[in-house]
Protein backbone atom coordinates (compact mmCIF):
# COMPACT_ATOMS: atom_id res chain seq x y z
CA UNK A 1 0.00 0.00 0.00
CA UNK A 2 1.42 3.29 -0.75
CA UNK A 3 1.22 5.90 1.58
CA UNK A 4 1.10 9.13 -1.40
CA UNK A 5 -2.16 8.92 -2.95
CA UNK A 6 -0.45 9.69 -6.38
CA UNK A 7 2.20 7.29 -6.05
CA UNK A 8 1.45 4.49 -8.64
CA UNK A 9 1.56 0.85 -7.23
CA UNK A 10 1.83 -1.86 -9.28
CA UNK A 11 1.44 -5.51 -7.86
CA UNK A 12 2.93 -7.10 -11.19
CA UNK A 13 5.99 -9.16 -10.33
CA UNK A 14 9.14 -8.41 -11.10
CA UNK A 15 8.30 -5.67 -12.59
CA UNK A 16 7.79 -3.33 -9.36
CA UNK A 17 7.10 0.53 -10.73
CA UNK A 18 8.49 2.91 -8.15
CA UNK A 19 8.23 6.69 -7.78
CA UNK A 20 11.24 8.69 -8.22
CA UNK A 21 12.40 10.49 -5.23
CA UNK A 22 14.22 14.06 -4.57
CA UNK A 23 16.23 14.08 -1.82
CA UNK A 24 18.26 17.64 -0.76
CA UNK A 25 21.80 16.88 0.22
CA UNK A 26 23.08 20.56 1.96
CA UNK A 27 24.26 23.42 1.75
CA UNK A 28 24.03 22.83 5.58
CA UNK A 29 25.16 19.10 5.57
CA UNK A 30 28.18 17.51 6.92
CA UNK A 31 28.73 15.31 4.31
CA UNK A 32 29.18 18.20 1.75
CA UNK A 33 32.06 19.18 3.74
CA UNK A 34 31.22 22.87 3.15
CA UNK A 35 28.38 25.05 1.71
CA UNK A 36 27.70 22.56 -1.31
CA UNK A 37 24.38 21.41 -2.08
CA UNK A 38 22.88 18.72 -4.89
CA UNK A 39 19.51 17.36 -5.48
CA UNK A 40 19.65 13.97 -6.01
CA UNK A 41 16.71 12.39 -7.85
CA UNK A 42 16.69 8.55 -6.09
CA UNK A 43 14.89 5.46 -7.56
CA UNK A 44 15.00 3.35 -4.77
CA UNK A 45 18.57 2.87 -3.59
CA UNK A 46 20.20 4.13 -7.20
CA UNK A 47 20.47 7.46 -7.76
CA UNK A 48 19.46 8.78 -11.44
CA UNK A 49 20.02 12.58 -11.55
CA UNK A 50 21.87 14.87 -9.33
CA UNK A 51 22.24 18.53 -9.66
CA UNK A 52 24.81 20.52 -7.99
CA UNK A 53 24.15 24.01 -6.50
CA UNK A 54 27.55 26.32 -5.67
CA UNK A 55 27.78 29.72 -4.96
CA UNK A 56 27.20 29.85 -1.76
CA UNK A 57 30.41 30.95 -0.26
CA UNK A 58 30.68 33.39 -3.61
CA UNK A 59 32.90 36.42 -1.74
CA UNK A 60 33.96 38.09 -5.44
CA UNK A 61 37.35 37.41 -5.29
CA UNK A 62 38.38 38.39 -8.62
CA UNK A 63 36.41 41.82 -8.60
CA UNK A 64 38.22 42.14 -5.39
CA UNK A 65 41.08 41.84 -6.59
CA UNK A 66 40.98 44.16 -9.44
CA UNK A 67 40.02 47.23 -6.83
CA UNK A 68 42.94 46.56 -4.61
CA UNK A 69 46.63 47.11 -4.66
CA UNK A 70 48.75 44.00 -5.79
CA UNK A 71 50.26 43.48 -2.28
CA UNK A 72 46.34 44.26 -0.49
CA UNK A 73 44.73 41.12 -2.28
CA UNK A 74 47.09 38.70 -1.49
CA UNK A 75 45.17 38.09 1.88
CA UNK A 76 41.87 37.32 -0.45
CA UNK A 77 43.77 34.80 -2.12
CA UNK A 78 44.59 33.11 0.85
CA UNK A 79 40.89 32.05 1.89
CA UNK A 80 40.22 30.16 -1.47
CA UNK A 81 41.63 26.83 -0.58
CA UNK A 82 41.50 27.57 3.21
CA UNK A 83 42.84 23.95 3.68
CA UNK A 84 46.17 25.28 2.20
CA UNK A 85 46.70 28.84 2.27
CA UNK A 86 50.21 28.70 1.50
CA UNK A 87 49.65 27.27 -1.45
CA UNK A 88 47.23 30.28 -2.95
CA UNK A 89 49.35 32.42 -1.80
CA UNK A 90 52.63 30.90 -3.51
CA UNK A 91 50.42 30.79 -6.85
CA UNK A 92 49.21 34.36 -6.81
CA UNK A 93 52.89 36.03 -5.84
CA UNK A 94 54.75 33.84 -8.45
CA UNK A 95 52.06 35.50 -10.77
CA UNK A 96 52.72 38.99 -9.62
CA UNK A 97 56.42 37.93 -9.49
CA UNK A 98 56.43 36.93 -13.23
CA UNK A 99 54.45 39.73 -14.75
CA UNK A 100 56.72 42.26 -12.77
CA UNK A 101 59.96 40.92 -13.23
CA UNK A 102 60.91 40.19 -9.65
CA UNK A 103 63.86 38.19 -8.52
CA UNK A 104 62.91 36.31 -5.65
CA UNK A 105 66.16 35.07 -3.57
CA UNK A 106 67.17 31.87 -3.04
CA UNK A 107 66.51 30.93 0.61
CA UNK A 108 62.55 32.26 0.40
CA UNK A 109 62.32 30.02 -2.57
CA UNK A 110 63.08 26.99 -0.14
CA UNK A 111 60.76 28.46 2.59
CA UNK A 112 58.33 28.86 0.17
CA UNK A 113 58.58 25.60 -0.94
CA UNK A 114 58.59 24.26 2.87
CA UNK A 115 56.03 26.08 3.61
CA UNK A 116 53.90 24.93 0.05
CA UNK A 117 54.58 20.95 0.78
CA UNK A 118 53.78 21.28 4.38
CA UNK A 119 50.27 22.93 3.47
CA UNK A 120 49.56 20.12 0.92
CA UNK A 121 50.09 17.80 3.73
CA UNK A 122 47.87 19.65 6.08
CA UNK A 123 45.41 19.43 3.20
CA UNK A 124 45.52 16.23 2.42
CA UNK A 125 45.49 15.00 6.15
CA UNK A 126 42.06 17.12 6.10
CA UNK A 127 40.99 14.66 3.51
CA UNK A 128 42.23 11.47 4.82
CA UNK A 129 40.13 12.42 8.03
CA UNK A 130 37.39 13.63 6.47
CA UNK A 131 37.18 10.90 3.84
CA UNK A 132 37.55 7.95 6.72
CA UNK A 133 34.27 9.68 8.27
CA UNK A 134 32.52 9.76 5.15
CA UNK A 135 33.49 5.76 4.81
CA UNK A 136 32.11 5.26 8.54
CA UNK A 137 35.25 5.41 11.25
CA UNK A 138 33.78 8.65 12.55
CA UNK A 139 35.62 9.78 15.12
CA UNK A 140 38.87 7.90 14.72
CA UNK A 141 40.27 8.84 11.46
CA UNK A 142 39.24 12.68 12.27
CA UNK A 143 41.14 12.88 15.36
CA UNK A 144 44.27 10.87 13.75
CA UNK A 145 44.15 13.62 11.31
CA UNK A 146 43.72 16.64 13.86
CA UNK A 147 46.56 15.67 15.83
CA UNK A 148 48.95 15.93 12.85
CA UNK A 149 47.15 19.30 11.58
CA UNK A 150 47.19 20.58 15.08
CA UNK A 151 51.59 19.90 14.90
CA UNK A 152 51.79 21.60 11.46
CA UNK A 153 49.33 24.71 12.42
CA UNK A 154 51.45 25.00 15.65
CA UNK A 155 54.36 25.44 13.14
CA UNK A 156 52.85 27.60 10.74
CA UNK A 157 52.10 29.68 13.94
CA UNK A 158 55.52 30.20 15.23
CA UNK A 159 56.96 31.17 11.35
CA UNK A 160 54.56 33.58 10.39
CA UNK A 161 52.25 34.15 13.20
CA UNK A 162 49.14 32.87 12.15
CA UNK A 163 47.87 29.73 11.57
CA UNK A 164 45.21 29.20 9.05
CA UNK A 165 45.66 32.57 6.91
CA UNK A 166 49.43 33.37 7.54
CA UNK A 167 49.98 35.91 4.42
CA UNK A 168 53.31 35.15 4.74
CA UNK A 169 54.09 35.72 1.14
CA UNK A 170 55.58 38.62 0.51
CA UNK A 171 55.92 39.77 -3.49
CA UNK A 172 59.59 39.18 -3.83
CA UNK A 173 60.08 36.86 -1.25
CA UNK A 174 58.50 35.83 2.43
CA UNK A 175 57.89 38.40 5.28
CA UNK A 176 60.81 37.45 7.87
CA UNK A 177 63.09 34.73 8.04
CA UNK A 178 62.65 31.56 9.90
CA UNK A 179 63.20 30.94 13.94
CA UNK A 180 66.38 29.71 14.80
CA UNK A 181 65.01 26.68 16.52
CA UNK A 182 62.85 25.78 12.56
CA UNK A 183 65.12 22.89 11.17
CA UNK A 184 64.77 20.54 14.78
CA UNK A 185 60.71 21.96 15.26
CA UNK A 186 60.22 21.11 11.54
CA UNK A 187 61.98 17.22 11.59
CA UNK A 188 60.12 16.98 14.46
CA UNK A 189 56.66 17.60 13.52
CA UNK A 190 57.71 15.47 10.02
CA UNK A 191 58.52 12.91 12.10
CA UNK A 192 54.99 13.04 13.65
CA UNK A 193 53.61 13.34 10.24
CA UNK A 194 55.07 9.99 9.32
CA UNK A 195 53.60 8.60 12.24
CA UNK A 196 50.36 9.84 11.31
CA UNK A 197 50.85 8.73 7.83
CA UNK A 198 51.27 4.77 8.98
CA UNK A 199 48.53 5.16 11.42
CA UNK A 200 46.23 6.17 8.63
CA UNK A 201 47.96 3.41 6.30
CA UNK A 202 47.06 1.24 9.29
CA UNK A 203 43.18 2.20 9.89
CA UNK A 204 42.11 2.75 6.27
CA UNK A 205 44.21 0.86 4.01
CA UNK A 206 44.36 -2.15 5.75
CA UNK A 207 40.59 -1.87 6.65
CA UNK A 208 38.43 -4.74 5.00
CA UNK A 209 35.82 -3.07 4.94
CA UNK A 210 37.14 0.23 4.06
CA UNK A 211 38.04 -1.19 1.02
CA UNK A 212 35.11 -3.11 0.51
CA UNK A 213 33.55 0.77 -0.13
CA UNK A 214 35.94 1.95 -2.22
CA UNK A 215 37.37 -0.30 -4.31
CA UNK A 216 35.76 -0.59 -8.33
CA UNK A 217 33.74 2.68 -7.32
CA UNK A 218 33.25 4.77 -10.07
CA UNK A 219 36.43 4.14 -12.01
CA UNK A 220 37.22 7.04 -14.45
CA UNK A 221 39.50 6.76 -17.49
CA UNK A 222 42.23 8.97 -18.55
CA UNK A 223 40.35 9.97 -21.27
CA UNK A 224 37.44 10.38 -19.44
CA UNK A 225 39.02 12.83 -16.83
CA UNK A 226 41.36 14.73 -19.09
CA UNK A 227 37.51 15.30 -21.24
CA UNK A 228 36.19 16.84 -17.33
CA UNK A 229 39.47 18.86 -16.88
CA UNK A 230 39.95 16.65 -13.99
CA UNK A 231 44.00 17.92 -12.53
CA UNK A 232 45.88 16.79 -9.70
CA UNK A 233 45.26 13.56 -7.63
CA UNK A 234 42.00 12.87 -9.28
CA UNK A 235 44.06 12.75 -12.52
CA UNK A 236 47.41 11.12 -11.11
CA UNK A 237 44.36 8.18 -10.25
CA UNK A 238 43.40 7.50 -12.99
CA UNK A 239 47.33 7.00 -13.93
CA UNK A 240 48.48 9.67 -15.56
CA UNK A 241 51.38 11.22 -14.39
CA UNK A 242 51.01 14.47 -14.67
CA UNK A 243 52.40 16.91 -11.98
CA UNK A 244 52.94 20.30 -12.44
CA UNK A 245 55.54 20.31 -10.61
CA UNK A 246 57.30 17.93 -12.86
CA UNK A 247 55.70 19.17 -15.83
CA UNK A 248 56.18 22.68 -15.75
CA UNK A 249 58.45 23.21 -12.70
CA UNK A 250 58.37 26.67 -10.49
CA UNK A 251 60.22 27.70 -7.94
CA UNK A 252 62.94 25.16 -6.78
CA UNK A 253 61.01 22.20 -7.75
CA UNK A 254 63.30 21.10 -10.41
CA UNK A 255 66.28 21.19 -7.87
CA UNK A 256 64.35 18.22 -6.15
CA UNK A 257 64.18 14.59 -5.61
CA UNK A 258 60.93 13.28 -5.66
CA UNK A 259 57.82 11.15 -7.49
CA UNK A 260 54.45 10.89 -9.08
CA UNK A 261 52.27 8.67 -7.00
CA UNK A 262 49.24 7.32 -9.45
CA UNK A 263 46.53 4.82 -9.26
CA UNK A 264 45.56 2.20 -11.38
CA UNK A 265 42.16 2.88 -12.42
CA UNK A 266 41.10 5.89 -11.03
CA UNK A 267 38.50 4.98 -8.56
CA UNK A 268 37.92 5.97 -4.88
CA UNK A 269 40.64 3.73 -3.63
CA UNK A 270 42.82 5.27 -5.99
CA UNK A 271 42.14 8.40 -5.56
CA UNK A 272 42.27 7.67 -1.38
CA UNK A 273 45.62 6.03 -2.08
CA UNK A 274 47.45 9.04 -4.26
CA UNK A 275 46.62 11.24 -1.78
CA UNK A 276 48.28 8.82 1.09
CA UNK A 277 50.89 8.38 -0.99
CA UNK A 278 51.43 12.26 -2.00
CA UNK A 279 52.22 12.73 1.56
CA UNK A 280 55.33 10.69 1.65
CA UNK A 281 56.85 12.59 -1.13
CA UNK A 282 55.89 16.01 0.32
CA UNK A 283 57.86 14.78 3.37
CA UNK A 284 60.23 13.86 1.07
CA UNK A 285 60.48 17.21 -0.36
CA UNK A 286 60.74 19.09 2.67
CA UNK A 287 63.65 16.84 3.93
CA UNK A 288 65.84 17.75 0.73
CA UNK A 289 65.03 21.83 1.23
CA UNK A 290 65.94 21.72 5.08
CA UNK A 291 69.13 20.11 3.87
CA UNK A 292 69.68 22.53 0.64
CA UNK A 293 68.36 26.06 1.82
CA UNK A 294 71.21 28.33 1.64
CA UNK A 295 71.70 31.30 3.87
CA UNK A 296 71.24 34.74 2.79
CA UNK A 297 68.19 37.26 1.91
CA UNK A 298 64.29 36.37 2.40
CA UNK A 299 62.90 39.58 0.44
CA UNK A 300 64.08 40.43 -2.70
CA UNK A 301 66.39 44.30 -2.23
CA UNK A 302 65.21 47.37 -3.42
CA UNK A 303 61.71 46.50 -3.98
CA UNK A 304 59.17 49.63 -4.85
CA UNK A 305 57.24 51.11 -1.92
CA UNK A 306 53.65 50.75 -5.00
CA UNK A 307 54.15 48.23 -7.21
CA UNK A 308 53.35 49.26 -10.72
CA UNK A 309 52.99 47.15 -13.68
CA UNK A 310 52.68 48.77 -17.19
CA UNK A 311 51.63 46.22 -19.03
CA UNK A 312 51.37 42.14 -19.47
CA UNK A 313 49.47 39.01 -19.09
CA UNK A 314 50.21 35.55 -17.22
CA UNK A 315 48.56 32.44 -16.62
CA UNK A 316 50.47 31.03 -14.03
CA UNK A 317 50.02 27.20 -13.01
CA UNK A 318 51.08 25.14 -9.53
CA UNK A 319 50.10 22.29 -8.52
CA UNK A 320 47.40 22.95 -5.51
CA UNK A 321 46.28 20.51 -3.49
CA UNK A 322 43.45 19.63 -5.43
CA UNK A 323 44.83 19.95 -8.78
CA UNK A 324 46.16 22.40 -11.26
CA UNK A 325 45.71 26.27 -9.29
CA UNK A 326 46.37 28.63 -11.78
CA UNK A 327 46.54 32.15 -12.02
CA UNK A 328 45.77 34.56 -14.67
CA UNK A 329 46.15 38.03 -14.23
CA UNK A 330 46.07 40.98 -16.80
CA UNK A 331 48.37 44.75 -16.41
CA UNK A 332 47.32 47.63 -18.03
CA UNK A 333 49.30 50.11 -15.93
CA UNK A 334 48.84 51.38 -12.51
CA UNK A 335 49.03 49.84 -9.26
CA UNK A 336 45.50 46.87 -9.22
CA UNK A 337 45.45 44.29 -12.06
CA UNK A 338 43.26 45.53 -14.80
CA UNK A 339 41.77 41.48 -14.57
CA UNK A 340 43.15 38.37 -12.20
CA UNK A 341 40.87 35.34 -12.59
CA UNK A 342 41.82 31.88 -10.58
CA UNK A 343 41.10 28.61 -12.05
CA UNK A 344 40.07 26.37 -8.96
CA UNK A 345 41.22 22.95 -9.20
CA UNK A 346 38.37 21.97 -6.93
CA UNK A 347 35.55 23.92 -9.11
CA UNK A 348 36.88 21.62 -12.62
CA UNK A 349 36.87 18.67 -10.07
CA UNK A 350 33.91 18.97 -8.65
CA UNK A 351 32.21 19.93 -12.35
CA UNK A 352 31.83 16.05 -13.22
CA UNK A 353 29.75 15.32 -10.12
CA UNK A 354 26.61 14.14 -11.95
CA UNK A 355 28.05 11.91 -14.31
CA UNK A 356 30.02 10.15 -10.89
CA UNK A 357 27.62 9.81 -8.82
CA UNK A 358 24.57 9.04 -11.29
CA UNK A 359 24.29 5.37 -11.69
CA UNK A 360 25.41 4.26 -8.02
CA UNK A 361 23.79 4.29 -4.49
CA UNK A 362 22.91 7.25 -2.22
CA UNK A 363 25.44 5.92 0.32
CA UNK A 364 28.22 5.98 -2.15
CA UNK A 365 27.20 9.39 -3.68
CA UNK A 366 28.62 10.49 -0.58
CA UNK A 367 31.92 8.76 -0.25
CA UNK A 368 32.12 9.85 -4.25
CA UNK A 369 31.64 13.31 -3.42
CA UNK A 370 34.21 12.97 -0.53
CA UNK A 371 36.81 11.48 -3.15
CA UNK A 372 36.86 14.53 -5.11
CA UNK A 373 38.25 16.08 -2.29
CA UNK A 374 36.35 19.68 -2.85
CA UNK A 375 37.09 23.08 -1.08
CA UNK A 376 34.38 25.41 -0.99
CA UNK A 377 36.14 28.16 -0.89
CA UNK A 378 37.90 27.95 -4.17
CA UNK A 379 34.76 26.36 -6.07
CA UNK A 380 33.10 29.76 -5.03
CA UNK A 381 35.59 32.22 -4.92
CA UNK B 1 58.85 41.11 -24.56
CA UNK B 2 61.07 38.30 -24.17
CA UNK B 3 63.89 37.49 -26.68
CA UNK B 4 61.56 34.97 -28.60
CA UNK B 5 59.32 37.29 -30.00
CA UNK B 6 62.35 38.95 -32.01
CA UNK B 7 63.74 36.22 -33.27
CA UNK B 8 60.25 34.57 -34.32
CA UNK B 9 57.74 32.86 -33.45
CA UNK B 10 57.60 30.41 -30.45
CA UNK B 11 57.60 26.82 -32.01
CA UNK B 12 54.30 26.55 -31.17
CA UNK B 13 52.73 28.72 -33.19
CA UNK B 14 54.57 27.85 -36.11
CA UNK B 15 53.41 24.37 -36.19
CA UNK B 16 49.51 25.53 -35.43
CA UNK B 17 50.27 27.58 -38.84
CA UNK B 18 51.83 24.49 -40.57
CA UNK B 19 48.86 21.88 -39.26
CA UNK B 20 45.92 24.72 -39.57
CA UNK B 21 47.07 26.58 -42.93
CA UNK B 22 43.45 27.74 -43.57
CA UNK B 23 42.74 29.46 -40.29
CA UNK B 24 44.16 33.39 -39.38
CA UNK B 25 44.99 34.36 -36.34
CA UNK B 26 47.49 36.89 -34.69
CA UNK B 27 50.00 35.90 -32.44
CA UNK B 28 51.47 37.64 -29.46
CA UNK B 29 53.49 36.59 -26.41
CA UNK B 30 52.42 36.80 -22.52
CA UNK B 31 54.85 35.52 -20.01
CA UNK B 32 54.20 32.45 -19.87
CA UNK B 33 52.26 31.51 -22.95
CA UNK B 34 51.73 31.87 -26.82
CA UNK B 35 48.54 34.11 -27.12
CA UNK B 36 46.36 33.34 -30.28
CA UNK B 37 43.75 35.87 -31.06
CA UNK B 38 41.33 34.65 -33.38
CA UNK B 39 37.98 36.08 -34.88
CA UNK B 40 34.90 34.15 -33.22
CA UNK B 41 33.83 32.90 -36.83
CA UNK B 42 37.28 30.99 -36.81
CA UNK B 43 36.95 30.00 -32.92
CA UNK B 44 34.93 26.64 -33.43
CA UNK B 45 37.23 25.72 -36.83
CA UNK B 46 40.43 26.80 -34.93
CA UNK B 47 39.48 24.90 -31.53
CA UNK B 48 38.27 21.73 -33.73
CA UNK B 49 42.01 21.53 -35.38
CA UNK B 50 43.99 22.19 -32.11
CA UNK B 51 41.89 19.74 -30.23
CA UNK B 52 41.70 16.55 -32.87
CA UNK B 53 44.75 17.29 -35.10
CA UNK B 54 47.64 14.37 -33.99
CA UNK B 55 50.82 17.09 -34.32
CA UNK B 56 48.45 19.29 -31.75
CA UNK B 57 46.58 17.46 -30.09
CA UNK B 58 45.22 19.80 -27.18
CA UNK B 59 43.58 17.77 -25.09
CA UNK B 60 43.20 19.13 -21.54
CA UNK B 61 40.86 22.77 -21.53
CA UNK B 62 42.26 24.40 -18.89
CA UNK B 63 40.48 27.37 -18.08
CA UNK B 64 38.61 30.28 -19.86
CA UNK B 65 38.59 33.58 -18.33
CA UNK B 66 35.99 36.48 -19.77
CA UNK B 67 37.36 39.80 -19.62
CA UNK B 68 35.72 43.29 -20.05
CA UNK B 69 37.83 45.00 -22.20
CA UNK B 70 36.06 48.15 -21.85
CA UNK B 71 35.52 50.04 -25.03
CA UNK B 72 36.68 46.97 -27.52
CA UNK B 73 33.90 44.77 -25.88
CA UNK B 74 33.83 41.40 -24.20
CA UNK B 75 36.73 38.65 -24.78
CA UNK B 76 36.98 35.09 -24.04
CA UNK B 77 40.57 33.37 -23.11
CA UNK B 78 41.06 29.65 -23.23
CA UNK B 79 44.02 28.15 -21.66
CA UNK B 80 44.86 24.91 -23.16
CA UNK B 81 47.41 21.93 -22.85
CA UNK B 82 48.13 18.91 -24.51
CA UNK B 83 49.01 15.67 -22.44
CA UNK B 84 50.50 13.75 -25.58
CA UNK B 85 53.04 17.06 -26.66
CA UNK B 86 53.31 18.55 -23.50
CA UNK B 87 52.95 22.11 -24.57
CA UNK B 88 50.65 25.27 -23.91
CA UNK B 89 48.89 27.61 -25.81
CA UNK B 90 46.41 30.34 -25.26
CA UNK B 91 43.53 31.44 -27.01
CA UNK B 92 41.71 35.34 -27.74
CA UNK B 93 38.61 35.11 -29.07
CA UNK B 94 37.04 39.33 -29.22
CA UNK B 95 32.80 39.10 -28.73
CA UNK B 96 30.82 41.40 -31.09
CA UNK B 97 29.88 44.23 -29.35
CA UNK B 98 26.13 44.02 -29.61
CA UNK B 99 25.17 41.06 -29.13
CA UNK B 100 28.60 39.44 -27.12
CA UNK B 101 27.86 36.12 -29.11
CA UNK B 102 30.72 33.12 -28.98
CA UNK B 103 30.29 29.74 -29.86
CA UNK B 104 30.13 27.24 -26.89
CA UNK B 105 32.77 24.51 -27.38
CA UNK B 106 31.33 22.05 -24.66
CA UNK B 107 30.51 19.70 -27.60
CA UNK B 108 34.67 19.65 -27.99
CA UNK B 109 35.28 19.70 -24.40
CA UNK B 110 32.69 18.86 -21.80
CA UNK B 111 35.45 20.69 -18.98
CA UNK B 112 34.14 23.82 -20.78
CA UNK B 113 30.24 23.62 -19.56
CA UNK B 114 30.79 25.75 -15.72
CA UNK B 115 33.87 28.03 -17.30
CA UNK B 116 31.37 29.08 -19.87
CA UNK B 117 28.71 29.34 -17.42
CA UNK B 118 30.97 31.45 -15.35
CA UNK B 119 32.10 33.79 -17.63
CA UNK B 120 28.42 34.29 -19.05
CA UNK B 121 27.28 34.91 -15.71
CA UNK B 122 30.32 37.44 -14.79
CA UNK B 123 30.87 39.37 -17.61
CA UNK B 124 27.93 38.84 -19.67
CA UNK B 125 28.97 36.41 -22.96
CA UNK B 126 26.19 34.27 -24.53
CA UNK B 127 27.96 31.06 -25.40
CA UNK B 128 25.35 29.72 -28.37
CA UNK B 129 24.78 26.12 -28.19
CA UNK B 130 25.65 26.17 -24.56
CA UNK B 131 23.45 22.96 -23.07
CA UNK B 132 22.68 24.64 -19.68
CA UNK B 133 22.86 28.50 -19.22
CA UNK B 134 21.93 29.34 -16.08
CA UNK B 135 24.02 31.10 -13.38
CA UNK B 136 26.21 29.14 -11.65
CA UNK B 137 28.12 31.23 -8.72
CA UNK B 138 25.20 33.97 -8.57
CA UNK B 139 21.71 33.82 -7.51
CA UNK B 140 19.53 31.79 -10.17
CA UNK B 141 17.39 35.28 -11.24
CA UNK B 142 20.16 37.46 -11.37
CA UNK B 143 21.36 39.50 -14.00
CA UNK B 144 23.75 41.34 -13.08
CA UNK B 145 27.41 40.72 -14.89
CA UNK B 146 29.90 41.72 -11.94
CA UNK B 147 32.77 41.86 -13.27
CA UNK B 148 32.05 44.19 -15.51
CA UNK B 149 34.27 47.29 -15.57
CA UNK B 150 31.26 49.44 -15.03
CA UNK B 151 29.67 47.93 -12.08
CA UNK B 152 30.32 49.06 -9.21
CA UNK B 153 32.16 47.25 -6.47
CA UNK B 154 29.76 48.46 -4.24
CA UNK B 155 26.25 48.70 -4.78
CA UNK B 156 23.19 48.32 -2.77
CA UNK B 157 22.49 45.10 -1.40
CA UNK B 158 18.69 44.24 -3.09
CA UNK B 159 19.77 43.23 -6.47
CA UNK B 160 17.15 41.17 -7.77
CA UNK B 161 15.23 42.72 -10.98
CA UNK B 162 18.50 44.67 -11.69
CA UNK B 163 20.28 44.75 -15.10
CA UNK B 164 23.44 45.51 -16.19
CA UNK B 165 23.07 47.50 -19.44
CA UNK B 166 25.56 46.21 -22.62
CA UNK B 167 28.96 46.73 -22.35
CA UNK B 168 30.79 50.30 -21.83
CA UNK B 169 27.49 51.46 -20.69
CA UNK B 170 27.19 53.07 -16.68
CA UNK B 171 24.68 51.38 -14.93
Amino acid sequence: MSVWPEERVTTAEGDLDTVDMTVNVGPQHPATHGVFRMVLTVDGELVVDCEPYIGYLHRGLEKLSENADYRQAMGWWDRTDYLAGMCCEGAYTMAVEKLAGIEVPERAEYIRVIMMELSRINSHFMFLGAFGADVGSFGTSFVYAWRERERIYDLFEEVAGDRMFPTYFRIGGVTMDLPDNFESRCRWVLSSVRQGLEDFDGLLTGNEVFVERCKDLTPVTPEQAIAWGFTGPMLRATGVPWDIRKAEPYSVYPELDFEIPVGLQGDVFDRFHVRLAECYQSVRIIEQCLEQMPEGRVLAPKLPKTLRINEGEIYMPTEGTKGEYGVYMMARGGTQPYRAKLRSPSFCNLSALKELVVGSYVADAIIILGSLDIVLGEVDK
Amino acid sequence: MSAEAVIGEPEIVALVRERLPNIPFEFSETKTYADLRVAPEHLLALVTGLREDPELSFDLLRNIVAMDMEEDGLEAKYQLYSFRHGHALQLTAPAPIPSCELPSITGLYPAANWHEREAAEMVGLVFTGHPDPRNLLLEEDLRIHPLRKAHPLQKAEILQGIEDGPPGVEV
